[in-house]
């Protein structure tokens, strides 16, 4: 579980530099673009996102920290095992083995449930199959976890993307590839 | 010479009448033999489980394990099925294994397990192996034809140790005889007419198999004969190891219940609660003392009667120099090491191989069940199931105690656990006698859910865009016109009533007033929809006693409705079955995991913060003192009217758990759904493998500090008790008094929100 900044005085007092110095802080995390805003607008100098000026911390904290905020970047390195598993899947792929690919994501998601990275997997086994439907209902799966990271959040999208565009659905894979390209850092 | 004619053609027409006879009973001995022998039950596997550097499992569990699969200590891991302990390492041989989507070589692997988690996994050669599926666990046997699930098992399965006693104990001459024993017939007649009564048998193993096909228990001269005949027939027939292994699996052994216990693998089940595999010396002993009269030598009524005929036949393995004196002395001291009170102990899962058997059924033609052969991979994991299955007796039995008014009926429970990103079925208990199969009340006990409707309310007034964690509802009376024309006029549990108050107070506190003004403001169309958009078949009655939980579903399908909660707003079906394949080990069928998003992960987000309020100071909080500290679950009680049913439903990050509690015959239990159910809960929750909820604030969404009391926006300087709740961006929060104190944010807010409007269209 993350933790909740507690640091409030810290934080007010940069956000109060910030303010007379009229910079942009160096955000937690920056996504260049909110999923539902395909082209970032760049944002004007004194920008500071909402997440900047985190309330103080609660006195009282009778229980663990509730589900925290901001999030930072989240660390996407999978272990190992996990690894291992998309690895076999990859190249059970490869050999038209979908069954069996899909079966060592599945045992990787038990370890890492909750891996973008893994469900964007499993949604490129389900396109390879031909089953486009489950392809996109994955990679808005991945989306549902990419929060704080970009290259999941545009490898999902690209994922949609492509999921479209085997179904005909033109207009939509490519406003699925704009939000999938806006996401690379570059 | 007429006479002798006469004399002939008689005695040539009887011989044909019992040619006609003997072909008769050959058929039907034969028919009956081939029909249990070449039924190859359908084998059930558990999920098998997953070793890796960094899993959390203790070295005892993980040896129970070994034992479980059948893995047998020994001084050098070279043979498969075989395992060396040194401290906290393990070596072990794994056997070849067929998983349904590949087939395994025996490995040999080392695993060092330091502080209860896997610290170094290599293999014979000491290169690291990063992931490595032990066997699955053989947890049942389904014949498809009899719809009986039976531990039955192959001869390979049969310790040598248990025919060997088998023959010494009730039939000597087993391997020589032709189905009938003659000579030990005389002499148990002659031993009876001595005694003036039945002390002796002269029944060889086949006999008693005969009988026990056709479950006659007349003790007719005639009906001696037609046995002895089968008997007779069925030797002739089919090789000594055949009738052994048939008469293993077919033996009546015991009486639970309604339900026969019948084989030596069920038995093992039943008395011991282990597989036969792992039974011991003196354990094999008593089955086989059991065989001459379950019900005479029960071991449960009749302990005293059943131990002296358990070392009876422990001293005549001594004398027929099966095992040494020694080894039958020391097996003569142990006790009858039966397993539970009257209850199967784990390992035996009637309610989660009811559920495999109904989807199968759902999803199979019969042809295909009945060929026989069939390898089920299921998604059970014994180690969460029996984690189910002792919280659940355990605070059953706590709560019947502290009953102030005893009652002869004891309270029952049902609990299912789910993995949420999979949908697989981990755990599943259908009630109290956990091994019993009877009643499955997981999926057939459709009873009140009371207040486990409010998140999916919740949800639906989020989803509206109307509503957040800070929007203020009214907690005061409300009169709802029904249809007759008659009012209604709900109340909160406490009788009070609290004014307004913000949305997650009302949640976390299950305020039921607030709930009905929030739903009747949404609308009674949208909040029935939700319930079928999370998951329910049917849609409720568009009633407003639906907004307090008059809603009768089974424990399985409330699990189904919070699995989409607890998946982050996706839906994906709850399943038992992974896969089938058949006995040569082709797959049939996968049930692969399919998701789909059935709500706006943004609102579900909301609401599952709010469950989190819950458990942190609502009505879930009771199960803090049981939970490791800090770990983050999310859950909702439901009390149904006069205390009837009491639920719980929470997730952590890894495992959703549904809870009842109640009565069969329905009367009140005077437990809440935070006095009962949220104890059998928390101790689930507490006592095994799970992980935090991890829930990431999307990108639409923003944190803001209110007053619980009030839902104002404070801060812990100038309110008392304040906590962070997710709203959408820009969201109108107003300001407590007093609490304007900290300029900076309040800009930084404002700046915030008015930059958020010029991005956002």
């Amino acid at each position: 579980m993350r933790q909740y900044a507690r640091t409030p005085l810290l934080l007010s007092l940069l956000t109060a530099i910030a303010l007379l110095a009229g910079c942009v802080l160096p955000a937690p995390y920056s996504p260049p673009a909110p999923p539902p805003a395909p082209v970032p607008v760049p944002p004007p100098a004194e920008t500071i996102p909402p997440v900047q000026a985190p309330p103080p911390a609660p006195v009282v904290q009778p229980t663990p920290a509730p589900p925290a905020a901001p999030p930072p970047v989240r660390a996407r390195a999978l272990n190992p095992a996990a690894r291992t598993l998309v690895a076999q899947a990859q190249t059970q792929v490869a050999a038209g083995n979908y069954a069996v690919a899909a079966a060592n994501l599945e045992r990787a998601l038990r370890i890492e449930p909750d891996s973008a990275q893994l469900w964007i997997e499993m949604g490129k086994v389900r396109q390879a199959e031909g089953n486009f439907a489950q392809a996109e209902n994955m990679g808005r799966k991945a989306l549902s976890l990419a929060t704080g990271d970009p290259r999941s959040q545009s490898a999902a999208w690209r994922l949609i993307a492509e999921s479209y565009r085997s179904r005909k659905r033109v207009q939509e894979a490519r406003d699925a590839d704009v939000r999938a390209e806006a996401l690379l850092p570059n | 010479m007429l006479l002798l004619r006469i004399g002939l053609a008689s005695v040539a027409i009887l011989a044909a009448f019992f040619a006609i006879y003997v072909a008769y009973l050959d058929r039907v001995v034969t028919q009956q033999f081939e029909g249990r022998r070449w039924t190859l039950p359908a084998q059930v596997f558990a999920q098998p489980i997953d070793l890796y550097v960094g899993q959390s499992i203790s070295g005892a569990v993980f040896e129970q394990e070994l034992k479980r699969l059948g893995y047998q200590q020994a001084a050098q891991a070279d043979r498969p099925g075989t395992y060396r302990r040194r401290g906290n390492r393990f070596d072990f041989m794994s056997r070849r294994v067929q998983f349904w989507d590949e087939t395994r070589d025996p490995q040999l692997i080392a695993v060092t397990l330091e502080a209860g988690t896997v610290s170094a996994l290599e293999d014979g050669a000491g290169a690291e192996v990063p992931i490595f599926r032990l066997d699955p666990l053989l947890i049942g046997s389904i014949f498809p034809i009899h719809g009986e699930d039976r531990v039955v098992l192959t001869p390979e399965e049969i310790p040598p140790m248990l025919p060997a006693a088998l023959k010494i104990v009730e039939d000597r001459k087993f391997d020589s005889h032709f189905g009938i024993d003659p000579i030990a017939i005389l002499r148990a007649m002659f031993a009876n007419l001595r005694a003036g009564r039945i002390v002796q048998g002269g029944s060889t193993l086949t006999q008693q198999l005969v009988k026990s096909y056709f479950l006659d228990s007349r003790q007719t001269l005639g009906r001696k004969v037609e046995e002895a005949l089968m008997a007779v027939i069925l030797d002739a027939r089919f090789e000594k190891t055949d009738l052994m292994t048939a008469y293993i699996n077919e033996i009546h052994l015991g009486q639970d219940g309604q339900r026969a216990i019948h084989g030596f693998g069920l038995a093992s089940q039943y008395y011991f609660g282990k597989p036969l595999s792992e039974l011991q010396l003196h354990e094999v002993a008593l089955l086989v003392a059991v065989a001459r009269g379950p019900s005479y030598y029960n071991p449960r009524r009749s302990a005293t009667r059943a131990l002296e005929r358990r070392n009876l036949v422990l001293q005549l393995l001594a004398e027929y120099e099966v095992i040494t004196p020694k080894e039958a002395e020391v097996a003569i001291k142990r006790p009858l090491g039966l397993a539970g009170d009257g209850r199967i102990a784990a390992g035996y899962y009637p309610a989660f191989l009811d559920f495999v058997r109904r989807t199968l059924r759902r999803d199979y033609r019969e042809e295909d069940l009945t060929e026989g052969g069939l390898k089920i991979f299921t998604t059970l994991d014994p180690l969460v199931q029996a984690g189910a299955e002792s919280a659940l007796t355990a605070e059953l039995e706590r709560l019947d105690k502290a009953r102030k008014k005893q009652r002869k009926e004891s309270l029952e429970g049902v609990v299912v656990v789910t993995a949420p990103q999979s949908g697989d079925v981990s755990a599943m208990v259908g009630g109290r006698r956990v091994g019993f199969d009877g009643f499955n009340r997981a999926l057939d006990a459709k009873r009140s859910i009371g207040s486990l409707v409010k998140p999916v309310i919740y949800l639906a007034a989020v989803e509206t865009g109307r509503y957040n964690a800070a929007s203020i509802v009214d907690d005061s009376p409300i009169e709802v016109k029904l249809a007759n024309g008659q009012k209604w006029r709900p109340q909160n549990i406490t009788q009070e009533t609290f004014g307004p108050v913000p949305v997650v107070r009302a949640l976390s506190q299950s305020m039921n007033l607030a709930t009905v003004h929030l739903g009747m403001d949404v609308g009674l169309p949208l909040v029935a929809q939700e319930f079928t958009k999370m998951g329910l078949e049917k849609e409720p009655a568009r009633l407003p006693a639906l907004l307090l939980g008059a809603l009768d579903v089974s424990p399985l399908e409330v699990a189904q409705i919070y699995n989409g909660l607890a998946n982050g707003g996706f839906r994906t079906p709850l399943r038992a079955v992974r896969a089938v394949v058949d006995a040569q080990g082709k797959p049939l069928q996968a049930f692969p995991l399919e998701i789909a998003q059935l709500a706006d992960p943004a609102a579900v987000y909301q609401v599952n913060r709010m469950l989190v309020e819950v458990m942190n100071r609502g009505t879930g909080r009771a199960a803090r003192a049981r939970l490791p500290p800090g770990l983050v679950v999310a859950g909702k009680t439901g009390t149904s009217s006069d205390y009837r049913d009491s639920w719980f439903a929470g997730f952590s990050g890894s495992h959703l758990a549904v809870v009842w509690v109640g009565y069969d015959d329905n009367s009140p239990t005077g437990l809440t759904g935070s006095s009962g159910a949220l104890a059998v809960w928390s101790q689930l929750m507490g006592s095994m493998n799970t992980s935090s909820l991890d829930l990431f604030l999307p990108e639409t969404l923003e944190e803001a500090t209110i007053e619980y009391k009030s839902g104002l926006r404070a801060n812990s300087e100038c309110a008392a008790d304040v906590l962070n709740v997710a709203v959408p961006h820009g969201a109108t929060i107003e300001q407590k008094p007093g609490c304007e104190g900290n300029v900076l944010e309040n800009l930084g807010q404002r700046i915030g929100g008015f930059l958020e409007g010029m991005i956002r269209p």
